[in-house]
């Protein structure tokens, strides 16, 4: 039995949506130098190169977010990631990146695995992470040193971890928000959009 | 597919120039989806808009047309290229307000140099131009400019000089200013550090490397025994082995009598002298590969004895019935066959080192006229508005003109009877 015959369960799903956060994010950071570029090193994964961070404490933030978000990904009680790229003298957004989960809860119920091969879920992934890398065709130029955080959209009822604290939304006022490509895996669909300050120019 | 049209943008990402600013989506997606259009008659309608307004405009504040009027350029054109005509507009823009001192500390106006002497070919000309002219000496953004352009040529010192002049001058906003300063610094260390960790990783490699098939020198009296160690000064000698380095050495021909040719060498030497080899043969236009015909074989006829005894020979052909390939590439140059006598073959010429015109001569040279128009020397005068039919970035003509200040008319005297009307009706 081949893996791309292979369907894929809730788990797998979590997983795989996990994973592709982390390697998202670190493009984000990466492509938009919020951290030196020597401080990151290159991988190969969905069949393209990846920029990966060896900084080891930025490493362990992202561990830490990612393991906690794989777990709300298999609760299916996770509505959107969101990374906020905010200067660090001003504290003004200016960007801001948008990937809503849908999740299909169903599948919490039946444990029956969806047909979907893993090839066909990662051609999406791959896609949606050659467009972030495309985005620096019309993002402004991040003029001064920058800072990011993350936020996580969660089920009202939740309990808050330790390591998480309530925030606002960071919404940047007068944006111009891009649509980015979607994947699904039949279990989770993430759309991606992009917001970033409007130009002055109109 | 709701984001089939929103994948425009990355389909041609390489043809898209990236802003400082960044693109507005709308104007980029509109652009990319004119461009397939062919004529593209609304961006000619928008852009001859502009123009019109550049010259009809009588408000107190002209640079904001050119303002809105480049901005627009460059929205539309993210490909930059000819068509934008970016950069004949900076250039008019840059040269209508030069003798305006009231718009020599703009930030609008200081954007529009910047703009302009990223477009030139030597952008550091232009910053002394502006500095000794007095634009933009009071504006951070231009300090800014100009220390990222020495950056950009490697020279950090001046760089870091330019900031000191920012700061001595007072430029607005020093927040800013201070701010890029800071991240410079932080570069420039940063650069050294890398510097140094690349410096001290070269030492290590500069141990001694091992050549291969280098002689060497053996060790043992009775028995020749190869050393352990095969670097250094156990190598008796380059001359058998494989040369590591290019550097062709010529010494050593004496234990072989064959010269390898070396491209690099003779290139120095220059074509000047013709070599002599007594195998060249002149090449003809002729002389390719597998051209000449096959020949018959029995014609050739073997040397016979005849019955005295002697031999007789096939007398020898003085030439070789064919041409013998020679490459093209390695054709001695003044043994080229020319047919015209070479005095008279003076068709092509090296280009001699034209006076090129820069855009900052140019700018110069119309500041020199004004000045003398100033005093009274000029010697042309046009008797025409000269300066609105050229002023925009495309020349106007005087029935645009006179069309454009019509409509404006009708427009005005339309509205005033409008207006004439509803007073009418109120009195009523």
């Amino acid at each position: 039995m081949t893996s791309t015959l292979k369907g894929i369960t809730l788990k797998g799903s979590a997983e795989m949506v996990a994973e592709f956060f982390s390697f998202g994010i670190n493009s984000i950071l990466y492509q938009r130098g919020i951290y030196p570029p020597e401080t990151f090193s290159r991988v190969t994964h969905y069949d393209m190169s990846l920029q990966l961070t060896t900084d080891p404490k930025l490493k362990n933030y992202l561990t830490n977010v990612v393991t906690q978000l794989k777990e709300w990904l298999f609760e299916c009680t996770v509505q959107k990631l969101v990374l906020v790229i905010t200067c660090l003298e001003t504290n003004e957004v200016l960007e801001r990146w948008q990937f809503d989960i849908e999740c299909d809860k169903s599948a919490k119920e039946s444990s029956a695995p969806r047909e979907k091969s893993i090839k066909t879920i990662q051609d999406e992934i791959r896609s949606v992470i050659r467009q972030i890398t495309a985005t620096v065709t019309f993002l402004p130029l991040l003029e001064t040193p920058c800072a990011f955080d993350l936020l996580v959209y969660t089920d009202k009822d939740l309990v808050v971890p330790d390591k998480w604290e309530e925030s606002g939304p960071q919404i940047i006022d007068q944006s111009e928000e891009v649509r980015l490509r979607s994947f699904t895996t039949s279990i989770h669909k993430v759309n991606s959009m992009v917001a970033y300050k409007k130009t002055d120019s109109a | 597919m709701a984001e089939g049209g929103d994948v425009d943008w990355e389909l041609s990402k390489e043809n898209i120039q990236p802003l400082r600013r960044g693109r507005a989506i709308s104007a980029l997606h509109q652009a990319l989806s004119q461009q397939q259009d062919g004529p593209n008659s609304a961006i000619n309608q928008q852009r001859q808009a502009f123009e019109s307004e550049l010259r009809m405009y009588d408000g107190d504040d002209p640079l904001c047309v050119w303002d809105r009027y480049i901005k627009w350029t460059e929205q539309t054109f993210p490909q930059g290229g000819k068509e934008s005509n970016l950069t004949t507009l900076l250039e008019r823009a840059v040269t209508r307000f030069s003798e305006e001192k009231n718009y020599h500390n703009d930030p609008r106006y200081v954007d529009f140099w910047i703009k302009f002497a990223e477009n030139c070919a030597e952008p550091l000309d232009i910053y002394r131009y502006m500095q000794a002219q007095g634009i933009g000496v009071t504006q951070a953004s231009f300090y800014i400019a100009w220390s990222e352009e020495h950056e950009n040529q490697g020279n950090f010192r001046k760089a870091d000089l330019v900031f000191q002049e920012g700061f001595k001058k007072c430029a607005e906003p020093h927040d800013r200013l201070l701010q890029f300063h800071k991240a410079l610094q932080a570069r420039v260390s940063r650069q050294a550090l890398l510097n140094m960790e690349k410096d001290s990783s070269d030492e290590e490699s500069k141990q001694p490397e091992r050549v291969s098939l280098a002689a060497l020198k053996h060790r043992g009296k009775k028995r020749a025994i190869a050393p352990v160690i095969r670097t250094g000064s156990a190598i008796k000698g380059l001359s058998g082995g494989l040369q590591s380095n290019s550097a062709p050495v010529l010494s050593n021909v004496s234990n072989s009598r064959l010269v390898i040719f070396d491209e690099n060498k003779t290139e120095d030497a220059g074509p000047s002298e013709p070599k002599l080899e007594s195998w060249a043969v002149p090449p003809t236009s002729r002389a390719k590969e597998n051209e000449p015909k096959p020949e018959k074989w029995c014609d050739i006829k073997m040397p016979q004895k005849t019955k005295y005894g002697h031999t007789i020979m096939a007398p020898p052909p003085a030439k070789p019935t064919f041409q013998p390939f020679v490459e093209e590439s390695d054709q001695p140059p003044t043994m080229t066959p020319c047919k015209i006598n070479p005095a008279v073959n003076m068709v092509l010429s090296a280009r001699k080192p034209s006076k090129e015109e820069t855009p900052l001569k140019r700018l110069q040279d119309q500041q020199q006229q004004h000045k003398e128009a100033k005093a009274g020397k000029l010697q042309e005068q046009s008797m025409y508005c000269k300066e609105l039919l050229l002023s925009g970035a495309t020349e106007f003509c005087f029935e645009e003109l006179r069309a454009e200040r019509y409509f404006k008319k009708m427009v005005q005297e339309s509205q005033e009877a409008g207006t004439a009307e509803k007073q009418s009706n109120g009195c009523f």
